[in-house]
């Protein structure tokens, strides 16, 4: 009988203890409007995950795929060039991303603060990177960064300094790469925290000032713990997205000189790209995921809620 | 309880997000098995609109000849795009491994990337030899159709340009420093010569793009190993990267780094430009194309440029090669392949249509029978007035070696600008880092080193 009332005319009737709960059967919309976000999921994310690994373990072989099980994985596991990826990768992400962060909670500090007289301009100055084109921005840097027509090296150089060979040394490459990213990516992440800062209740502050704290106490004990959830954000999504790290070695350095630069992203896409190597591409682009799943996993775990 | 299944959650769309990079290879990955061949069918000869990829000088060249070629075909509708070189290959490769979806009817392939399409991608390029291009086997330079006809039965493109390794050099600068450019015989001698020029003039030898910003830096290498005849791979397939001749280009490069003639390149392109338009280089060791850039970039500096072939590597050793060539192929997936193929045969076995190629853009032909009009036998003005067409057409007619690119081009091209710039800015044994370099192109490959 139930089945045939309609949701409205169902809660037209006030509920009584005895009537009965309504049936799942009858959600049937809410369903309906996930529907094309699932399919569009399903054929642009999951398909191409599973296709991805069933690829991960095949080989062209003359023109044929040939599937060769956990060959491209051993083979990983053999490759210098690899290694020297996930190791350019894991430098980037132990040097730039804490020195980003760290910026970026002093940028949101500072941008919150009321004794600063044009907030909104300098919010909009410090996220307009993020929205930059990235080959606008990629030129632009090796511009700058040019060793001998660039503006720094110029600047560096009315100064008394010697030009610095930003792009074309190993060890200054990967410093213009880690710059690049500190300058395209700290407003956002600066964003974040500020959004999450303006929650934490003014009463706090006023509470600790009471308390005799002072800015850098209230900073530790108030701004901090009601930063953690932002933290723990931008944390991961510049975990994720250094790993994955792809368009500012790309267009800056190309991975080089002599791979100093070659982060996991770049090497995988020579592979597919370059080298038509797909099989052994998706191999990298799985061990990648796995990589990000493990980190993602640490976290959560040092920098999560205790509950 | 509900917190851990938050953060099970949460933590499985932190692994999600990084899969979702999978989608990039994935989308497009499928390898050989897609790309058919038999997608399309032959078509009418007459009949049908085409598209063709090439890249900027190339392109206008050819959209130049579009009006001439309706002549003929009227029933032919032509568009030719402009990709933009590199752009091109990631284009063509997408296109190839999406099993020829979105594809170009015509494509403009060069030697560097034309046996891994055909290997990776089998059926992706059109055999022309059923379309009616075994009658032009004879028509082109020296070994170019085993270029693009390697086992003699299919054909996967047909040869457009050929060029040769060319010298040019600025003939005011050797001039001051006292050298006498034509009779430098040996790399070796012109290192001497470049010394007196540092001294005299300032400028160096010629410049590297020393930490391979861009993956052409390799091209003076690869020249000094076309001209022993030796190449990064045998005609078998195996690994010859650390041979003796490799060796020596190798060495030659480092002694002259080591003395200070060689100027940073790093950027590429537009660093060669400025180099160019500064006078920082006495000596360009490009191919044939290049003196049309030449021209275009300082044309102030008529007069001052002299073009030669470049000495030998060895004494007696030959200063011909090829060192690469473009081709256009027609691409499996097209519907109108005859249609393509007629437009194919008119730019490419035309004597006509590659003067006036040659005349617009200096691009030299393959087809030998174009080398008959004058255009390749006038003097030229800003080449001093020598007769810059003859020197290449010497180059083209003497006895030189055919080069096995291989599918696995791209990946010991990586390793060997590696290598250079390990040389160029850190000062490394030659020997060394090839051996280095063959070892990892082995393991990344299976491909024997042959030693």
């Amino acid at each position: 009988m139930t089945v045939t009332l309609t949701g409205s005319a169902a809660r037209a009737v006030p509920s009584q203890g005895t009537a009965p709960r309504p049936r799942p059967r009858r959600r049937v919309a809410p369903y309906l409007f996930v529907l094309p976000a699932l399919l569009l999921f399903a054929v642009f994310k999951l398909y191409p995950i599973g296709r991805s690994f069933v690829i991960s373990l095949h080989k062209t072989v003359g023109g044929t795929e040939r599937f060769v099980g956990a060959d491209n994985y051993v083979r990983l596991l053999h490759d210098p060039l690899f290694w020297t990826a996930l190791k350019n990768t894991a430098v980037i992400l132990v040097v730039q991303v804490p020195v980003m962060l760290a910026l970026a909670t002093g940028l949101a500090v500072a941008l919150n603060s009321t004794l600063l007289r044009g907030r909104a301009v300098f919010r909009l100055g410090f996220f307009l990177p993020m929205v930059t084109g990235l080959v606008a921005y990629g030129i632009i840097f090796s511009v700058l960064l040019n060793k001998d027509y660039g503006l720094v090296n110029w600047v560096l150089g009315l100064a008394g300094l010697d030009s610095v060979p930003w792009l074309t040394d190993p060890l200054w490459a990967k410093v213009s790469l880690g710059l690049a990213l500190t300058w395209h990516y700290t407003g956002y992440n600066a964003v974040i925290l500020l959004a999450r800062l303006q929650s934490v209740p003014a009463e706090l502050y006023d509470a600790a000032a009471v308390d005799g704290a002072g800015a850098w106490t209230s900073f530790r004990h108030v701004t901090l713990p009601g930063l953690r959830p932002a933290l723990l954000l931008t944390t991961v999504l510049s975990t994720i997205g250094t790993l994955q790290i792809f368009d500012e070695p790309f267009v800056l350095t190309g991975g080089g000189p002599d791979n100093a630069t070659l982060t996991i992203g770049v090497y995988l896409y020579q592979n597919a790209f370059k080298y038509f190597d797909f099989g052994y591409a998706s191999a990298i682009a799985y061990a990648l995921a796995v990589l990000i799943g493990i980190l993602g996993v640490i976290q959560f775990r040092f920098l999560g809620e205790k509950s | 309880m509900e917190l851990e299944r938050r953060r099970v959650l949460q933590m499985g769309g932190a692994i999600a997000a990084g899969a979702g990079l999978t989608g990039l290879t994935a989308c497009s990955g499928t390898g050989g098995t897609g790309a058919t061949g038999q997608g399309g069918s032959a078509g009418e000869k007459d009949k049908g609109k085409i598209a063709v990829w090439s890249w900027q000088g190339p392109a206008a060249e050819m959209k130049a000849l579009v009006p001439e070629f309706n002549k003929k075909y009227p029933g032919i509708e032509v568009t030719v795009e402009d990709i933009g070189n590199p752009a091109i290959w990631d284009k063509i490769t997408t296109g190839l491994a999406a099993g020829g979806q979105g594809l170009a009817d015509v494509l403009h392939i060069g030697v560097d990337y034309l046996p891994g399409y055909v290997e990776k991608f089998p059926g992706g390029l059109a055999d022309l030899g059923p379309l009616g291009a075994n009658a032009h086997r004879d028509a082109f330079a020296q070994g170019m159709w085993q270029t693009v006809s390697p086992d003699g039965k299919r054909v996967n493109a047909l040869p457009w340009e050929a060029n040769s390794a060319g010298f040019y050099y600025r003939a005011d600068l050797f001039e001051k420093a006292g050298v006498d450019a034509g009779a430098l015989q040996t790399w070796e001698e012109t290192i001497e010569a470049g010394k007196e020029i540092k001294a005299k003039t300032g400028a160096h030898l010629l410049g590297i793009d020393k930490p391979a910003s861009q993956a052409d830096a390799a091209n003076f290498f690869q020249m000094l190993l076309q001209l022993q005849g030796a190449f990064y791979f045998s005609l078998s397939g195996d690994i010859t990267l650390d041979s003796p001749e490799a060796v020596k280009a190798m060495t030659l490069i480092k002694t002259m780094n080591d003395a200070g003639l060689v100027s940073d390149l790093a950027g590429g392109w537009n660093a060669l430009m400025s180099s160019l338009k500064q006078g920082t280089a006495a000596v360009l060791p490009m191919p044939t194309w290049f003196g049309g850039i030449i021209q275009e970039q300082v044309p102030e500096e008529a007069g001052k440029w002299k073009v030669r072939l470049p000495p030998a590597v060895r004494r007696g050793g030959s200063t011909a090669a090829t060192v690469n060539s473009t081709h256009l192929a027609v691409a499996g997936s097209s519907k109108h392949q005859a249609a393509a193929w007629s437009f194919v045969e008119f730019v490419l076995t035309r004597p006509a249509s590659q003067v006036q190629i040659y005349k617009g853009k200096g691009i030299a032909p393959a087809l030998m029978a174009a080398y008959d009009d004058a255009v390749f036998h006038e003097p030229s003005p800003f080449f001093g007035g020598q007769k810059k067409g003859e020197v290449f057409l010497e180059a083209l007619k003497a006895p030189s070696s055919a080069f096995n690119y291989t599918a696995d081009y791209a990946r010991a091209l990586k390793l060997v600008t590696d290598a250079q710039s390990k040389v160029l800015l850190g000062g490394a044994d030659p020997a060394k880092v090839l051996k280095d370099a063959a070892d990892q192109l082995a393991q990344q490959t299976g491909r024997k080193v042959s030693r």
